[in-house]
């Protein structure tokens, strides 16, 4: 009983964050229409930057050695301004690698290579200047709380508590303000129909800025939980979780909100299942649900069926 | 001060190497209503989309009150007044028909007054009434319709464009749409109607022009191009 709990919340903690990054995609996917590649990217610097600002120094290689900020900020106020310097990129991205191709009037399926690209160069910029060395945020951050804290007679991580319950936070914010409020049902316009979205007089820019903002801000703060509970293992730590989060996509269903969520959990549970000694399979596992999923619904659990668009 | 709300001059649009307009000149007074017949393909859909800068013209000038709006992008023709009503209805399938009306209003911030025309758009359409909790998707065509033409109004424009609103609609409820805009013509509404079928068009219309392959070929008041002979033979059947 204890075991099965313990899986539980190892399961959601980290299907939560598989949920995040899935609906950074989904955001970005719902009013473009291409999958923003350098989402995997944009995670990894909000990790960076949540080790940074609560005072983290950098190693021994990269141009910065040695160099820390001159302030240190506590956890709980580190992690949302990480988010905000994680959307502020992703939207510097948009700007980049997104807005010149779609004023030409581009292929989008070209924005998926510039997306690429820019990733590429972020996480080799983050390689340049803090070297590739793994930083793992202290665990003294928290020092308020407790190591861990037992639920039902389960001893369970603080930090995989803490991780499910803003992620939950952030979800549930999302979902309302998307179905709830006046913008988000322009964005929600936007996604269905570009142009008559225009004719309504919503500026189809900004609404693509304002879901770029969010994605990146999800994908930041994700990053930051990941580095506490887990560790930052590299510039290149996100892409895993890149390519994790697109399976998430897909098993949910293209631009389904609550179908991200849903894959995610999903995925998250299915890997803690795998015992410990073959935690290798990991990967295989939750694809080899990917896989087995498209077999049977190709449209994802919650996706609309293909054929619907004439 | 008396000088038409709209003035197209001159106005080409080419699509590539194809030239959908061959230098069009149109007018709409305020209060007119004023229709644009042709069949598929003359470049009546072509017209509006100008208008409403989702296209690019190529010559020409696009003048509202006098000046040109060549250079806006289209949010920024709401914000002026033009409201166009694109052709297929275009609904938000997934979206509430009282979700679709609130966004006809985005640009707005008169909440009252939105109230007050909201009030007014299901007065006008009382199925839309029966219906506003009901997915705009699921609705019949004509209901689509006339969900389409209720959000445009939620923008309050001083001209309204409509791009084939009788289009795949039963002829009862052609009547009944062109009655709602007969009806919003007298409450004083300035209106450019894209028509295929000139018999319903004209029979409320002021005036009236007839495209051919991105050329007007005849225009004039509605009563006169009922009667002319080359209309009728080839719009009216008769």
């Amino acid at each position: 009983m204890e075991g099965l709990l313990q899986l539980l919340f190892n399961g959601l903690s980290v299907g939560a964050v598989y949920a995040l990054f899935a609906l950074g995609y989904t955001l970005v996917f719902s009013v473009l229409g291409v999958i923003n590649f350098a989402h995997g990217a944009i995670f990894t610097l909000g990790a960076y930057f949540t080790y940074f600002l609560i005072g983290g120094t950098v190693g021994a290689n990269g141009l910065m050695a040695g160099q820390q900020l001159p302030f240190s900020l506590p956890f709980w106020l580190a992690l949302p301004l990480a988010g905000v310097g994680a959307a502020a990129v992703a939207l510097g991205l948009e700007r980049i690698a997104f807005r010149p191709l779609r004023e030409r009037g581009s292929d989008p399926l070209l924005a998926l290579i510039t997306s690429l690209g820019a990733g590429v160069i972020l996480v080799n910029l983050i390689q340049l200047l803090v070297g590739a060395e793994s930083y793992s945020i202290p665990v003294g951050t928290l020092e308020a709380l407790p190591v861990a804290i037992s639920i039902a007679g389960a001893k369970v991580r603080t930090v995989q508590v803490l991780l499910l319950a803003i992620a939950g936070l952030l979800l549930v914010a999302l979902s309302i303000w998307i179905d709830g409020s006046r913008s988000g049902k322009a964005l929600q316009a936007v996604s269905e129909d570009p142009v008559t979205a225009q004719l309504l007089g919503i500026n189809s820019g900004r609404m693509i800025q304002i879901a770029f903002g969010i994605s990146g801000f999800l994908a930041g703060v994700a990053g930051g939980l990941v580095g506490l509970s887990v560790s930052i293992a590299g510039p290149y730590f996100g892409i895993g979780y890149g390519l994790k989060g697109l399976g998430v996509l897909v098993l949910g269903g293209l631009g389904s909100v609550p179908g991200a969520v849903l894959g995610g959990l999903i995925i998250g549970l299915a890997e803690a299942c795998v015992p410990a000694d073959l935690s290798g399979y990991k990967d295989a596992v939750a694809f080899g649900f990917l896989f087995l999923m498209l077999l049977i619904r190709p449209q994802g659990l919650l996706g609309r069926p293909l054929a619907e668009k004439v | 001060m008396s000088g038409p709300l709209l003035e197209l001059r001159h106005l080409v649009v080419r699509y590539g190497s194809i030239t959908a307009l061959h230098g069009i000149d149109l007018t709409v007074q305020t209060g007119e209503l004023v229709t644009l017949l042709g069949a598929n393909g003359a470049g009546k859909s072509t017209t509006l989309r100008a208008i409403s800068r989702l296209i690019p013209a190529s010559e020409g000038a696009i003048l509202w009150h006098g000046g040109s709006i060549l250079r806006l992008r289209t949010e920024r023709t709401v914000k002026l007044g033009i409201s166009h009503c694109p052709e297929g209805r275009r609904v938000l399938s997934r979206q509430s028909v009282a979700d679709n009306l609130a966004l006809g209003a985005w640009l707005r911030r008169d909440r009252s007054n939105i109230a007050a025309d909201l009030d007014h758009c299901y007065a006008l359409f009382p199925r839309l009434a029966e219906r506003r909790q009901q997915l705009a998707g699921s609705l019949s065509g004509g209901e689509q319709q006339m969900l389409a033409i209720a959000r445009s109004l939620m923008a309050r424009p001083t001209l309204l464009m409509l791009d084939e609103p009788s289009l795949g609609l039963a002829p009862r409820l052609v009547g009944e749409v062109m009655a709602a805009l007969a009806q919003l013509h007298r409450d004083g509404l300035t209106i450019l109607l894209v028509e295929q079928n000139a018999q319903a068009a004209l029979a409320i219309a002021d005036r009236g022009y007839v495209l051919e392959a991105g050329q007007v070929t005849l225009q004039g008041p509605a009563a006169q191009l009922l009667a002319d002979p080359s209309l009728r033979a080839a719009y009216l059947g008769t």
